[in-house]
């Protein structure tokens, strides 16, 4: 919200200057997000009356005009078409500065000299102050040979606000004003008082008003005749800018500023144009259609609260009026409502039908149901006073006071909060924020609570009032008492920490992607429909379709990871991983599984001065996998697998202890020159949930005996998997068995087409005594002729 | 031969001094040549030996061979110093660059922002509180209307939801998990929750995710000083040096008081009216924090008048970003390893 100065200070005695009050505003919870002095850069122009206009002798399209700026006298010629004799206009003789800086001299017009130059509201810096195209003919109320800024009122400060949705109140000068005078005792609340009391009477030929919906308990109109629709003064409509809204005519400005000064929304409906002769508040049918003064045609629903005539919607309540009744150029009788609705009803309909109106901001916020007879009588006063109307009558229905309420607050529980339960110090301060008691008890006192504070309802919130007024700065900090139990990190986040640990220190970069992903980048992934990875739960209002389902896998985030990094030149290995969230449709609930992910790409670049030693491939991938797992006491086996997106023959599952947990894969060839993936990914997919739960590490006993090692070759079919090979071994070893290890796989000279060597050491041993080399021998031997008996070639 | 004492300690000073100078086998060679060789200074005083009087001869022979065996130690000591120095063809044949890259992979890259978490739950669980978690995807009760936000309340409008196909919502903050966890835990109770929360809002300053710390802290007896001290030493923690903080009025629907902490601009301690990391103001906002409000204790199932609390929350990615300096929040969902490799030493 902005807020001028001036006019603040036309309603309170500011006992403070400006920094001072932003400070003190800012620290109590309005936060003033700038102060700005308007048109800051406009000097030196004066109001001056033009004496005459002649059309330049040598230049039929512009004019000579003499103008008197009283002490001082000018010639200036212009082209804009727009001016009489005797308008009063704003000189900018040499020496003035424009809003855009321009500095102004003297310039010759073929043989006449124009004295600086009459100015248009777009040099002045405020195109939105006149409707006409020309100079900036500035009415009556101006004297010629005043300073032009303080004239028309911007040597002023424009406080930019943010007010908190709790402080309706706040939306108003008024209510302001009345908040700056509780923030420093010496300053003087003066507010406002209308001349004109607010008594309801009839008016001639209406039929009343009826109010069917307790949405709105109190509808008042004002009526004024002899209408004449023209510009608002020129500081009204300055001061309207300053305030952030936009002048549109007398009457429009009227209840605009009214409803800044007072906080009480206005509407103004063109009387003729009303299609009844009665008001009647009623809540709209089903598909009940209204043209709103936007020029859109909304259609309504049982909820939203209609103001009608004659059977007609005229206005969704609080919201925004409708075309057909709006005020024109020719209206001449006008009917001012003020009316009282109920936030969350204005809310919904504001939030529903997309209009976020001035009025339905406040009434959202709740406005102040005892204001609304008082901002009828300024809006109908200020109407008089520019000769907008003649207020003719007035008439209201229903009850605008509100229960008296109160609320009371005890020593103790302001003392436990604020560290002192003082309750003077409290009423004090109160008291300014117009919450007053009669009680003088020193344990508790009960206070009444004004129509415009409805956030105060409990306790807590005369705390926050005390509090924030004496100033949070007055309570020192201090720890909080002795711990009931220690602080814990959690299983989970343990697991997380290894994993982000481990893999960091295996050469893993972390990365965070979003939870939302493209449609497109999941159905890459060629899910088969039951899978459920195929179909995410999507967001119903996202930001745009690359964002537009929640992830049920981490892959998309990830490639899309690689593809930046590529395209960003970066040209060595990529290996990045991610622990986050995926989520499953189950049912009408979501199911959120926390995953580890992790993509190594090869790069483009992969050359080493290790050669093959320094390139990713399965095999480094699936080494950083076990040593992940391994972190948290958890072993992983690799069996053959597959996924819809890995390639057949470099895809296996990862058990963890024997479960299923995720996989390890290669991409799909395809799909990794469908991405334009200029080099290999592997990819990998693993639930955090083992991890999670800690293997409880123990140790084996010490072994007293040394071992006895003997290696074996086997030559197999290429497709049988070593793990195969090494499980049967393992099967076959007998009881001294106890480690077996691949040290050597060998294609080549010697080796039969299609088939490969796989060599492995048996560590052989027995925990009661030393092995004699023959008994291992035999052993060794028994195993071969049981490999052999099973068909497998030894060499 | 006079008297084997003074010949003795005047060989002795001249062999220190010779030693001394010697910074070479070769050299040391040379020593030894010149004192204990075949002509050496005190081999023929040994020679000389058999030509002293018998009462003399045997403290003569004691003394120089002491010399001797004093001299043969310090040219051995000194020797083997410098022979270690000596190459040999093996070493030389074994030769490797040492200057190359190590073999495997350099240390990989941590997130700011995981980073800043770990550190920041690590200052508040020195403080007694616990890690909880919450789910990502909410209900409406639990983002809003059980942390005192009932529909169409204007203070919806302070956070954009993303809703889903089937009316559930993405959380907008980490708020839920206090209700959820009062009301499995109870009080007395103190708890951290660090997550993802999404609000429909991107620019620079704002991206649709981000991340959160929210903490409670439910107790007899609890106040305003209490959440003070907690937040004062957090922030004086996680930035390592003590700073200034403010607190301004604020508005928050399940607090009461409802405060704004702010602290100390890190980059220019309000020195610096063009600041672009404070814009001038001296200050940077770091926290919304207050009284939690009775309406909350009780729909965690607590009793509001025996206990009372407070919390906070606060967006980690923000105090990751004045951490490390950064101005842009963007690139913290990129996984742009230039990005994330671009830091230095750990501040
Ligand atoms: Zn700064």
């Amino acid at each position: 919200m902005f807020a001028s100065l001036n006019w603040l200070k036309e309603l309170v005695d500011i006992p403070v200057d400006t920094p001072m009050l932003a400070q003190r505003l800012t620290d109590t919870g309005v936060e003033v997000e700038g102060l700005e002095v308007p048109v800051a850069l406009f000097r030196g122009a004066v109001t001056a009356r033009v004496v005459s206009i002649a059309i330049h002798p040598g230049r039929p399209d512009l004019f000579v005009l003499t103008v008197d700026a009283g002490k001082r006298k000018g010639v200036c010629v212009t082209a804009a078409r727009n001016l009489e004799g005797g308008d009063v206009v704003p000189w900018g003789p040499p020496g003035c500065v424009l809003a855009d800086g321009t500095e102004i001299s003297c310039r010759d017009f073929q043989g006449v000299t124009s004295e600086g130059m009459v100015l248009s509201a777009e040099e002045i810096g405020l195109p939105g102050i006149a409707d006409e195209y020309g100079i900036l003919r500035m009415g009556e109320g101006f004297t010629p040979g005043e300073d032009a800024r303080a004239a028309l009122g911007l040597d002023d400060t424009v406080l930019e606000l943010s007010i908190t949705p709790d402080r309706g109140d706040l939306l108003s000068m008024v209510g302001l004003a009345r908040e700056v005078s509780a923030l420093f005792p010496e300053a003087r609340y003066k507010g406002i008082t209308p001349a004109i009391q607010p008594r309801a009477s009839r008016l001639d030929g209406f039929e009343g008003i009826t109010l069917t919906d307790s949405g709105c308990p109190f509808y008042a109109l004002g009526a004024l005749e002899g209408v004449n629709i023209k510009p608002s003064p020129m500081r009204a409509r300055v001061r309207l800018l300053l305030s952030g809204m936009r002048p549109i005519s007398n009457v429009v400005d009227a209840t605009n500023l009214v409803m800044l000064l007072v906080g009480q929304p206005l509407h103004a409906f063109d009387d003729a144009r009303l299609p009844g002769r009665d008001i009647t508040v009623r809540l709209a049918r089903e598909g009940e259609m209204i043209l709103t003064l936007d020029g859109k045609t909304r259609v309504l629903d049982g909820e939203d609260l209609l103001i009608t005539s004659g059977g007609k919607p005229v206005a969704v309540a609080g919201v925004m009026g409708g075309e057909e009744s709006e005020i024109s150029g020719d209206t001449t009788r006008v009917l001012l409502e003020s009316a009282h609705f109920d936030s969350i009803k204005v809310s919904r309909a504001s939030r529903k039908l997309g209009i976020p109106s001035e009025a339905a901001y406040r009434f959202s916020r709740f406005v102040d149901p005892c204001k609304a007879e008082t901002a009828l009588a300024v809006a109908m006063e200020m109407m008089a006073s520019w000769g907008a109307g003649v207020p003719s009558g007035w008439i209201a229905a229903g009850e605008a006071a509100q229960k008296e309420r109160k609320v009371a607050l005890t020593s103790k529980v302001l003392g436990k909060i604020i560290g002192t339960g003082d309750l003077d110090m409290a009423t004090a301060i109160l008291e300014r924020l117009g919450i007053s008691t009669g009680d003088h008890d020193p344990s508790v006192r009960h206070y009444s609570i004004p129509s415009f504070r409805p956030d105060i309802s409990i306790e807590e919130d005369l705390i926050e009032e005390v509090a924030r007024i004496r100033g949070y700065d007055k309570v020192a900090a201090e720890l909080p008492p002795v711990m009931h139990a220690t602080g814990d990190i959690t299983d989970r986040m343990r697991a997380e920490r290894a994993v982000r640990s481990t893999a960091m220190a295996r050469g893993y970069s972390e990365v965070v992607t979003y939870c939302f992903v493209s449609p497109q980048s999941i159905a890459a992934l060629r899910f088969p429909g039951p899978d459920p990875r195929s179909s995410p739960v999507a967001l119903s209002n996202p930001l745009s379709v690359d964002m537009s389902v929640l992830r049920t896998t981490l892959v998309p985030g990830l490639v899309q990871a690689v593809l930046k990094n590529i395209s960003s030149g970066w040209r060595r290995a990529i290996r990045i991983f991610e622990t986050g969230m995926v989520f499953f449709r189950r049912g009408r609930e979501v199911e959120e599984v926390f995953k580890l992910g992790g993509c190594v790409c090869t790069g483009v670049d992969s050359r080493s001065p290790w050669g093959d030693q320094g390139t990713e491939d399965f095999h480094s991938v699936a080494a950083d996998i076990e040593a992940i797992f391994a972190s948290r006491g958890v072993a992983v086996d690799l069996v053959p697998g597959s996924e819809p997106f890995g390639h057949a023959g470099k895809t296996a599952r990862v058990l963890a202890d024997g479960r299923d947990v995720g996989y390890l894969s290669a991409l799909k060839p395809e799909i990794e020159s469908e991405m334009e993936l200029p080099a290999p990914v592997f990819l990998f997919e693993l639930d955090m949930g083992p991890l999670v739960h800690d293997g409880k590490a123990t140790f084996g006993e010490v072994r007293k005996y040394p071992p006895v090692f003997r290696d074996i070759s086997l030559v197999v079919k290429e497709g049988v998997y070593s793990s195969d090979v090494l499980a049967l071994i393992r099967e076959l070893g007998g009881p001294l068995l106890e480690e077996v290890r691949l040290f050597d796989i060998y294609k080549g000279k010697g080796i039969p087409e299609g088939h490969r060597s796989l060599a492995y050491t048996l560590a052989y041993r027995d925990p009661e005594r030393t092995l004699r080399d023959d008994e291992v021998d035999q052993v060794q031997g028994r195993l071969r002729d049981q490999l052999a008996q099973r068909g497998i070639r030894l060499r | 031969m006079g008297d084997i004492h003074d010949d003795v300690s005047r060989i002795e000073a001249l062999f220190r001094s010779v030693l001394s100078t010697a910074d070479s086998v070769e050299a040391l060679q040379g020593v030894r040549v010149r004192f204990l060789g075949k002509k050496g200074e005190v081999t023929s005083l040994l020679k000389q030996l058999g030509s002293l009087p018998d009462d003399e001869r045997p403290e003569a022979g004691r003394v120089l061979n002491e010399l001797r065996d004093s001299m043969e130690r310090s040219l051995a000591e000194k020797t083997r110093q410098y022979a270690g120095a000596q190459v040999t063809a093996r070493e030389r044949e074994e030769w490797i660059d040492v200057t190359l890259p190590g073999r495997g992979r350099p240390w990989g890259a941590f997130h700011p922002v995981a980073q800043v978490t770990q550190e920041a739950i690590d200052i508040f669980v020195s403080m007694g509180f616990s890690v909880a978690y919450g789910p990502e995807v909410e209900d409406d009760f639990h983002n809003f209307e059980g942390l005192n936000i009932p529909p169409h309340h204007p203070a919806r409008d302070m956070q954009d939801t993303f809703y889903l196909e089937n009316g559930l919502l993405l959380r907008t903050h980490t708020s839920p998990v206090e209700v959820r966890s009062m009301r499995k835990w109870g009080a007395p109770l103190r708890i951290i929750v660090p997550g993802k929360v999404f609000r429909r809002d991107s620019d620079q300053t704002h991206t649709p995710m981000f991340h959160q710390l929210e903490g409670l802290l439910v107790d007899e007896n609890i106040s305003l000083a209490h959440l003070k001290g907690c937040l004062e030493a957090f922030v004086n923690r996680i930035f390592g040096r003590p700073l200034k903080a403010r607190y301004r009025g604020s508005y928050f629907p399940f607090t009461e008081p409802s405060i704004e902490m702010d602290v100390e601009c890190v980059a220019c301690s309000g020195r610096d009216p063009g600041c672009r990391i404070c814009k001038g103001t001296g200050w940077l906002e770091i926290s919304g924090l207050g009284m939690t409000h009775p309406n909350v204790i009780r729909a965690g199932g607590i009793d509001p008048v025996r206990y009372n609390g407070f919390a906070w929350g606060m967006g980690l990615d923000r105090i990751a970003m004045l951490k490390y300096g950064l101005n842009d929040l963007r690139v913290f969902f990129e996984g742009d390893l230039a990005f994330l490799n671009s830091k230095g030493e750990r501040r």
